[in-house]
Protein backbone atom coordinates (compact mmCIF):
# COMPACT_ATOMS: atom_id res chain seq x y z
CA UNK A 1 0.00 0.00 0.00
CA UNK A 2 1.71 3.19 -1.13
CA UNK A 3 1.10 6.72 0.13
CA UNK A 4 1.21 9.80 -2.04
CA UNK A 5 2.94 12.87 -0.61
CA UNK A 6 2.66 16.34 -2.12
CA UNK A 7 5.04 19.15 -1.22
CA UNK A 8 3.92 22.47 -2.65
CA UNK A 9 5.44 25.03 -2.49
CA UNK A 10 9.05 23.85 -2.37
CA UNK A 11 10.79 26.72 -0.60
CA UNK A 12 14.37 28.04 -0.78
CA UNK A 13 14.43 27.77 -4.53
CA UNK A 14 13.65 30.28 -7.23
CA UNK A 15 10.20 29.86 -8.74
CA UNK A 16 7.19 27.79 -7.88
CA UNK A 17 7.91 24.09 -7.67
CA UNK A 18 5.66 21.20 -6.70
CA UNK A 19 6.90 17.72 -5.87
CA UNK A 20 4.67 14.70 -5.62
CA UNK A 21 6.00 11.32 -4.65
CA UNK A 22 4.73 7.86 -3.97
CA UNK A 23 6.14 6.21 -0.88
CA UNK A 24 5.88 2.49 -0.35
CA UNK A 25 7.29 0.92 2.80
CA UNK A 26 9.62 3.83 3.44
CA UNK A 27 10.91 3.89 -0.16
CA UNK A 28 10.05 6.43 -2.80
CA UNK A 29 8.73 4.38 -5.67
CA UNK A 30 7.77 7.15 -8.05
CA UNK A 31 8.03 10.95 -8.13
CA UNK A 32 6.90 13.89 -10.22
CA UNK A 33 8.11 17.47 -10.21
CA UNK A 34 6.30 20.32 -11.88
CA UNK A 35 6.87 24.04 -12.32
CA UNK A 36 3.74 25.84 -11.17
CA UNK A 37 4.34 29.13 -12.91
CA UNK A 38 4.48 29.96 -16.61
CA UNK A 39 5.01 33.36 -18.22
CA UNK A 40 5.32 32.31 -21.85
CA UNK A 41 8.64 34.06 -22.49
CA UNK A 42 9.09 31.78 -25.53
CA UNK A 43 5.96 33.33 -27.02
CA UNK A 44 6.93 36.85 -25.96
CA UNK A 45 10.27 36.78 -27.80
CA UNK A 46 8.90 35.18 -30.97
CA UNK A 47 9.31 37.55 -33.90
CA UNK A 48 10.98 40.25 -31.82
CA UNK A 49 14.05 42.23 -32.88
CA UNK A 50 16.96 39.92 -32.02
CA UNK A 51 18.81 42.79 -30.37
CA UNK A 52 16.28 43.14 -27.61
CA UNK A 53 15.54 39.47 -26.90
CA UNK A 54 18.19 39.40 -24.16
CA UNK A 55 16.07 41.80 -22.16
CA UNK A 56 13.46 39.09 -21.78
CA UNK A 57 15.52 35.91 -21.63
CA UNK A 58 17.80 37.44 -19.02
CA UNK A 59 14.77 37.77 -16.78
CA UNK A 60 13.78 34.10 -16.90
CA UNK A 61 15.57 33.80 -13.58
CA UNK A 62 16.88 36.61 -11.41
CA UNK A 63 18.96 34.46 -9.08
CA UNK B 1 15.92 56.29 22.29
CA UNK B 2 16.85 54.31 25.32
CA UNK B 3 20.38 53.08 25.55
CA UNK B 4 19.49 49.57 26.76
CA UNK B 5 17.15 49.04 23.79
CA UNK B 6 20.07 49.68 21.56
CA UNK B 7 22.24 47.26 23.46
CA UNK B 8 19.71 44.50 22.88
CA UNK B 9 19.60 45.26 19.22
CA UNK B 10 23.33 45.62 18.96
CA UNK B 11 23.43 41.95 19.84
CA UNK B 12 20.77 41.18 17.27
CA UNK B 13 22.64 43.19 14.70
CA UNK B 14 25.76 41.18 15.22
CA UNK B 15 27.83 43.81 17.00
CA UNK B 16 26.93 46.88 14.96
CA UNK B 17 27.73 50.06 16.84
CA UNK B 18 25.04 52.52 17.92
CA UNK B 19 26.70 55.10 15.74
CA UNK B 20 26.49 52.94 12.61
CA UNK B 21 22.94 51.98 13.40
CA UNK B 22 21.75 55.57 13.71
CA UNK B 23 23.85 56.60 10.73
CA UNK B 24 22.08 54.02 8.61
CA UNK B 25 18.65 55.41 9.45
CA UNK B 26 19.80 58.97 8.98
CA UNK B 27 20.93 58.07 5.46
CA UNK B 28 17.57 56.38 4.85
CA UNK B 29 15.69 59.46 6.08
CA UNK B 30 17.73 61.82 3.96
CA UNK B 31 17.25 59.67 0.86
CA UNK B 32 13.52 60.24 1.34
CA UNK B 33 14.00 63.96 1.77
CA UNK B 34 12.97 63.82 5.45
CA UNK B 35 14.50 65.92 8.23
CA UNK B 36 17.55 64.49 10.00
CA UNK B 37 15.76 63.82 13.32
CA UNK B 38 13.49 61.33 11.57
CA UNK B 39 16.37 58.87 11.35
CA UNK B 40 16.32 58.42 15.12
CA UNK B 41 12.53 57.94 15.03
CA UNK B 42 12.94 55.20 12.44
CA UNK B 43 15.58 53.49 14.52
CA UNK B 44 13.14 53.57 17.41
CA UNK B 45 10.34 52.12 15.30
CA UNK B 46 12.37 49.10 14.18
CA UNK B 47 13.75 48.41 17.67
CA UNK B 48 10.22 47.95 18.98
CA UNK B 49 10.18 44.54 20.69
CA UNK B 50 7.19 43.43 18.61
CA UNK B 51 8.71 43.10 15.21
CA UNK B 52 6.39 44.18 12.41
CA UNK B 53 5.13 41.27 10.34
CA UNK B 54 5.85 41.19 6.63
CA UNK B 55 4.20 38.67 4.35
CA UNK B 56 5.79 38.37 0.94
CA UNK B 57 3.80 36.71 -1.84
CA UNK B 58 5.53 35.67 -5.02
CA UNK B 59 3.55 35.52 -8.23
CA UNK B 60 4.97 35.61 -11.77
CA UNK B 61 8.43 36.74 -10.82
CA UNK B 62 12.06 35.80 -11.36
CA UNK B 63 13.21 36.39 -7.76
CA UNK B 64 15.40 39.23 -9.02
CA UNK B 65 13.74 41.69 -6.63
CA UNK B 66 14.38 39.37 -3.68
CA UNK B 67 17.96 38.90 -4.78
CA UNK B 68 18.66 42.60 -5.09
CA UNK B 69 17.08 43.15 -1.68
CA UNK B 70 19.26 40.47 -0.11
CA UNK B 71 22.34 41.90 -1.72
CA UNK B 72 21.79 45.38 -0.37
CA UNK B 73 24.93 45.94 1.65
CA UNK B 74 24.22 48.98 3.73
CA UNK B 75 25.32 47.97 7.20
CA UNK B 76 23.60 44.78 8.28
CA UNK B 77 20.67 44.96 5.96
CA UNK B 78 20.20 41.21 6.10
CA UNK B 79 19.72 41.61 9.83
CA UNK B 80 17.25 44.37 9.29
CA UNK B 81 15.13 42.16 7.08
CA UNK B 82 15.51 38.95 8.99
CA UNK B 83 15.83 40.17 12.60
CA UNK B 84 14.10 43.51 12.84
CA UNK B 85 11.20 42.86 10.54
CA UNK B 86 9.42 39.59 11.09
CA UNK B 87 9.41 38.11 7.60
CA UNK B 88 6.74 35.53 8.25
CA UNK B 89 6.27 34.18 4.77
CA UNK B 90 8.57 34.26 1.78
CA UNK B 91 8.70 31.26 -0.53
CA UNK B 92 12.35 31.64 -1.45
CA UNK B 93 13.57 32.30 2.08
CA UNK B 94 11.39 30.27 4.43
CA UNK B 95 12.64 27.10 6.06
CA UNK B 96 9.38 25.13 6.08
CA UNK B 97 7.98 23.87 2.79
CA UNK B 98 4.65 22.57 1.59
CA UNK B 99 1.73 22.69 4.01
CA UNK B 100 3.97 23.93 6.84
CA UNK B 101 4.84 27.05 4.84
CA UNK B 102 1.16 27.59 4.06
CA UNK B 103 0.30 27.24 7.75
CA UNK B 104 2.96 29.83 8.65
CA UNK B 105 1.30 32.24 6.23
CA UNK B 106 -2.18 31.61 7.62
CA UNK B 107 -0.94 32.06 11.18
CA UNK B 108 0.90 35.30 10.41
CA UNK B 109 -2.22 36.67 8.75
CA UNK B 110 -4.41 35.71 11.73
CA UNK B 111 -1.98 37.06 14.35
CA UNK B 112 -1.28 40.36 12.62
CA UNK B 113 -4.62 41.08 11.04
CA UNK B 114 -4.87 44.67 9.84
CA UNK B 115 -1.25 45.38 10.76
CA UNK B 116 1.06 43.35 8.56
CA UNK B 117 2.76 44.66 5.46
CA UNK B 118 1.85 42.62 2.39
CA UNK B 119 4.51 42.62 -0.29
CA UNK B 120 3.68 41.20 -3.69
CA UNK B 121 6.42 40.44 -6.14
CA UNK B 122 5.52 39.47 -9.71
CA UNK B 123 2.47 39.97 -11.87
CA UNK B 124 -0.78 38.08 -11.39
CA UNK B 125 -1.93 35.91 -14.31
CA UNK B 126 -5.69 36.11 -14.77
CA UNK B 127 -6.10 34.13 -17.99
CA UNK B 128 -7.73 30.68 -17.78
CA UNK B 129 -8.73 31.15 -14.14
CA UNK B 130 -5.22 31.99 -13.02
CA UNK B 131 -3.70 28.53 -13.66
CA UNK B 132 -0.40 30.03 -14.82
CA UNK B 133 0.77 30.57 -11.26
CA UNK B 134 -0.30 28.14 -8.54
CA UNK B 135 0.91 27.92 -4.95
CA UNK B 136 -0.14 24.95 -2.86
CA UNK B 137 -2.71 24.07 -5.52
CA UNK B 138 -4.36 27.51 -5.38
CA UNK B 139 -4.13 30.24 -8.03
CA UNK B 140 -2.01 33.13 -6.75
CA UNK B 141 -4.83 35.37 -7.97
CA UNK B 142 -7.06 33.89 -5.28
CA UNK B 143 -4.35 34.06 -2.60
CA UNK B 144 -3.68 37.75 -3.25
CA UNK B 145 -7.38 38.56 -3.22
CA UNK B 146 -7.86 36.71 0.08
CA UNK B 147 -4.79 38.18 1.79
CA UNK B 148 -5.02 41.83 0.72
CA UNK B 149 -8.14 42.88 2.69
CA UNK B 150 -6.42 41.79 5.92
CA UNK B 151 -3.17 43.72 5.35
CA UNK B 152 -2.25 47.07 6.90
CA UNK B 153 -0.34 48.18 3.83
CA UNK B 154 0.25 46.67 0.41
CA UNK B 155 3.46 47.11 -1.54
CA UNK B 156 3.94 45.89 -5.10
CA UNK B 157 7.67 45.44 -5.62
CA UNK B 158 9.23 45.36 -9.08
CA UNK B 159 7.90 46.26 -12.49
CA UNK B 160 5.92 43.01 -12.87
CA UNK B 161 3.84 43.67 -9.76
CA UNK B 162 3.66 47.43 -10.41
CA UNK B 163 2.53 47.50 -14.04
CA UNK B 164 2.96 44.03 -15.54
CA UNK B 165 6.65 44.05 -16.50
CA UNK B 166 8.13 41.20 -18.55
CA UNK B 167 5.21 38.71 -18.34
CA UNK B 168 2.80 41.36 -19.62
CA UNK B 169 4.96 42.11 -22.70
CA UNK B 170 3.19 41.66 -26.02
CA UNK B 171 1.33 39.29 -26.56
CA UNK B 172 0.94 38.83 -22.76
CA UNK B 173 0.40 35.05 -23.03
CA UNK B 174 -0.92 34.57 -19.49
CA UNK B 175 -2.97 37.73 -18.94
CA UNK B 176 -0.32 39.04 -16.53
CA UNK B 177 -1.90 41.86 -14.52
CA UNK B 178 -0.41 44.32 -12.01
CA UNK B 179 -1.43 44.03 -8.37
CA UNK B 180 -3.26 47.36 -8.16
CA UNK B 181 -5.58 46.27 -10.99
CA UNK B 182 -6.42 43.06 -9.15
CA UNK B 183 -7.12 45.03 -5.97
CA UNK B 184 -9.03 47.94 -7.45
CA UNK B 185 -10.02 50.45 -4.78
CA UNK B 186 -7.31 49.39 -2.30
CA UNK B 187 -4.25 51.62 -1.99
CA UNK B 188 -1.14 49.86 -3.34
CA UNK B 189 2.34 51.34 -3.28
CA UNK B 190 4.20 50.58 -6.49
CA UNK B 191 7.99 50.25 -6.38
CA UNK B 192 8.75 49.56 -10.05
CA UNK B 193 12.18 48.64 -11.38
CA UNK B 194 13.67 45.49 -12.87
CA UNK B 195 14.84 44.77 -10.26
CA UNK B 196 13.43 47.44 -8.00
CA UNK B 197 15.99 49.40 -6.00
CA UNK B 198 16.07 47.74 -2.58
CA UNK B 199 16.44 51.14 -0.93
CA UNK B 200 13.25 52.46 -2.48
CA UNK B 201 11.49 49.44 -1.00
CA UNK B 202 13.14 49.57 2.42
CA UNK B 203 12.60 53.32 2.70
CA UNK B 204 8.90 52.80 2.05
CA UNK B 205 8.65 50.02 4.65
CA UNK B 206 10.52 52.14 7.22
CA UNK B 207 8.36 55.13 6.48
CA UNK B 208 5.24 53.07 7.07
CA UNK B 209 6.61 51.57 10.29
CA UNK B 210 7.62 54.98 11.62
CA UNK B 211 4.63 57.12 10.67
CA UNK B 212 1.95 54.38 10.35
CA UNK B 213 0.93 55.75 6.99
CA UNK B 214 2.15 55.48 3.41
CA UNK B 215 4.58 58.00 1.93
CA UNK B 216 3.30 60.54 -0.58
CA UNK B 217 2.57 58.81 -3.89
CA UNK B 218 2.34 60.03 -7.47
CA UNK B 219 -0.53 59.27 -9.87
CA UNK B 220 0.92 55.82 -10.55
CA UNK B 221 1.18 54.91 -6.88
CA UNK B 222 4.96 55.39 -6.73
CA UNK B 223 6.58 57.09 -3.72
CA UNK B 224 7.47 60.63 -4.76
CA UNK B 225 10.75 60.58 -2.85
CA UNK B 226 12.08 57.94 -5.24
CA UNK B 227 10.22 58.45 -8.52
CA UNK B 228 9.75 62.21 -8.51
CA UNK B 229 12.43 63.01 -11.07
CA UNK B 230 13.33 61.72 -14.51
CA UNK B 231 16.57 59.76 -14.78
CA UNK B 232 17.61 62.33 -17.37
CA UNK B 233 17.46 65.11 -14.80
CA UNK B 234 20.17 63.75 -12.54
CA UNK B 235 22.15 61.67 -15.01
CA UNK B 236 25.90 62.04 -14.73
CA UNK B 237 26.07 62.21 -18.55
CA UNK B 238 23.53 65.02 -18.76
CA UNK B 239 26.14 67.71 -19.50
CA UNK B 240 27.05 65.77 -22.66
CA UNK B 241 23.40 65.81 -23.74
CA UNK B 242 23.16 69.53 -23.15
CA UNK B 243 26.38 70.12 -25.06
CA UNK B 244 25.28 67.87 -27.94
CA UNK B 245 27.95 65.21 -27.43
CA UNK B 246 26.50 61.78 -28.24
CA UNK B 247 27.72 58.22 -28.69
CA UNK B 248 26.23 56.99 -31.98
CA UNK B 249 27.43 53.38 -31.95
CA UNK B 250 28.54 51.04 -29.21
CA UNK B 251 32.32 51.21 -28.96
CA UNK B 252 32.78 54.34 -31.09
CA UNK B 253 35.11 57.11 -29.92
CA UNK B 254 32.28 59.08 -28.34
CA UNK B 255 31.04 56.01 -26.48
CA UNK B 256 34.53 55.45 -25.13
CA UNK B 257 34.63 59.07 -24.01
CA UNK B 258 31.54 58.48 -21.91
CA UNK B 259 29.24 60.74 -23.94
CA UNK B 260 25.46 60.82 -23.74
CA UNK B 261 23.69 57.59 -24.78
CA UNK B 262 20.49 59.24 -26.02
CA UNK B 263 21.13 58.30 -29.64
CA UNK B 264 21.67 54.66 -28.70
CA UNK B 265 18.11 54.65 -27.37
CA UNK B 266 18.56 55.73 -23.76
CA UNK B 267 15.11 56.03 -22.14
CA UNK B 268 16.34 58.25 -19.29
CA UNK B 269 14.37 61.22 -20.67
CA UNK B 270 11.06 59.40 -20.13
CA UNK B 271 11.76 57.20 -17.10
CA UNK B 272 11.13 58.27 -13.53
CA UNK B 273 13.55 56.74 -11.04
CA UNK B 274 16.42 57.65 -8.75
CA UNK B 275 19.05 55.25 -10.19
CA UNK B 276 21.59 58.01 -10.99
CA UNK B 277 21.53 59.15 -7.36
CA UNK B 278 21.21 55.84 -5.47
CA UNK B 279 22.97 53.48 -7.92
CA UNK B 280 22.95 49.70 -7.52
CA UNK B 281 24.83 47.20 -5.45
CA UNK B 282 26.71 49.73 -3.27
CA UNK B 283 29.96 49.26 -5.15
CA UNK B 284 30.75 52.86 -5.90
CA UNK B 285 30.23 55.34 -8.69
CA UNK B 286 29.01 54.29 -12.10
CA UNK B 287 27.26 51.17 -10.84
CA UNK B 288 24.07 51.60 -12.84
CA UNK B 289 23.27 50.92 -16.52
CA UNK B 290 24.21 54.34 -17.92
CA UNK B 291 27.31 54.39 -15.73
CA UNK B 292 28.51 51.17 -17.36
CA UNK B 293 27.90 52.53 -20.85
CA UNK B 294 24.53 50.99 -21.67
CA UNK B 295 21.49 53.13 -22.33
CA UNK B 296 18.70 53.07 -19.77
CA UNK B 297 15.87 50.99 -21.25
CA UNK B 298 13.21 52.29 -18.92
CA UNK B 299 12.77 49.09 -16.91
CA UNK B 300 10.69 50.86 -14.28
CA UNK B 301 8.45 52.89 -16.57
CA UNK B 302 5.12 51.59 -17.81
CA UNK B 303 4.85 51.85 -21.59
CA UNK B 304 8.64 52.13 -21.96
CA UNK B 305 10.43 49.12 -20.45
CA UNK B 306 9.79 45.87 -22.38
CA UNK B 307 7.39 47.86 -24.57
CA UNK B 308 9.23 50.53 -26.54
CA UNK B 309 11.87 49.20 -28.98
CA UNK B 310 15.20 49.01 -27.17
CA UNK B 311 17.26 51.17 -29.52
CA UNK B 312 14.58 53.64 -30.62
CA UNK B 313 14.91 57.24 -29.46
CA UNK B 314 13.15 58.21 -26.25
CA UNK B 315 10.39 60.76 -26.13
CA UNK B 316 11.81 63.68 -24.23
CA UNK B 317 9.11 64.35 -21.65
CA UNK B 318 10.23 67.79 -20.63
CA UNK B 319 13.42 69.68 -20.29
CA UNK B 320 14.37 70.55 -16.80
CA UNK B 321 17.81 71.36 -15.57
CA UNK B 322 19.86 69.01 -13.45
CA UNK B 323 19.48 69.72 -9.76
CA UNK B 324 22.90 71.40 -9.74
CA UNK B 325 22.56 73.04 -13.14
CA UNK B 326 23.28 76.74 -13.21
CA UNK B 327 20.70 79.05 -14.71
CA UNK B 328 21.01 79.67 -18.44
CA UNK B 329 19.90 83.29 -18.01
CA UNK B 330 20.88 84.19 -14.48
CA UNK B 331 18.91 87.04 -13.01
CA UNK B 332 16.86 87.65 -16.14
CA UNK B 333 13.36 88.70 -15.03
CA UNK B 334 10.24 86.86 -16.26
CA UNK B 335 12.14 83.78 -17.32
CA UNK B 336 10.28 80.64 -16.31
CA UNK B 337 12.28 77.63 -15.26
CA UNK B 338 11.19 75.80 -18.42
CA UNK B 339 12.58 78.48 -20.67
CA UNK B 340 15.81 78.52 -18.71
CA UNK B 341 16.18 74.82 -19.23
CA UNK B 342 15.15 75.00 -22.85
CA UNK B 343 17.98 77.39 -23.59
CA UNK B 344 20.47 75.04 -22.04
CA UNK B 345 19.19 71.94 -23.75
CA UNK B 346 18.41 73.24 -27.22
CA UNK B 347 21.74 72.19 -28.66
CA UNK B 348 21.15 68.64 -27.50
CA UNK B 349 17.69 68.45 -28.99
CA UNK B 350 18.65 69.85 -32.37
CA UNK B 351 21.50 67.44 -32.79
CA UNK B 352 19.46 64.61 -31.30
CA UNK B 353 16.72 65.14 -33.87
CA UNK B 354 19.14 64.51 -36.71
CA UNK B 355 19.77 61.03 -35.40
CA UNK B 356 16.09 60.34 -34.93
CA UNK B 357 15.30 59.35 -38.49
CA UNK B 358 18.07 56.80 -38.40
CA UNK B 359 16.92 55.06 -35.24
CA UNK B 360 13.15 55.33 -35.10
CA UNK B 361 11.35 52.20 -36.20
CA UNK B 362 13.90 49.66 -35.06
CA UNK B 363 12.34 46.63 -33.47
CA UNK B 364 9.31 44.65 -34.48
CA UNK B 365 6.78 46.42 -32.33
CA UNK B 366 6.48 49.66 -34.29
CA UNK B 367 6.19 52.99 -32.58
CA UNK B 368 5.38 53.81 -28.99
CA UNK B 369 1.97 55.29 -29.63
CA UNK B 370 0.71 52.09 -31.18
CA UNK B 371 1.87 50.15 -28.15
CA UNK B 372 0.24 52.49 -25.68
CA UNK B 373 -3.07 52.32 -27.52
CA UNK B 374 -2.99 48.56 -27.55
CA UNK B 375 -2.35 48.46 -23.82
CA UNK B 376 -5.08 50.92 -23.00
Amino acid sequence: MSTRITIDPITRIEGHLRIECEVDGGHVTNAWSSGQMWRGIENIVKGRDAREVWLFTQRICGV
Amino acid sequence: MKMNDLDVFRELLGGVSRRDFLKYFTIMASSMGLPLGVGAKMAEAVTNPKRPSVIWLSAQECTGCTESLLRATHPTLDHLILDLISLDYHETLSTPAGHQAEEARQKAIRDNKGKFVLVVDGSIPVKDGGVYCMIGGKPVLQIVKETAPQAGAIIAIGSCASWGGVPSADPNPTGATPVHEILKGTPVVNIPGCPASPYNFLSTVLYYLTFKKLPELDDQGRPKFAYGRLIHENCERRPHFDAGRFAVAFGDDNHRQGYCLYKLGCKGPETYNNCPSILYGDVGSGSWPVGTGHPCFGCSEKGVGFTAPLHALANIKYLTPNTFFTEAYPGKPETTSNIKALGAATAGVVIGAAGAAMLVGLGKKGNDTEEENKEG
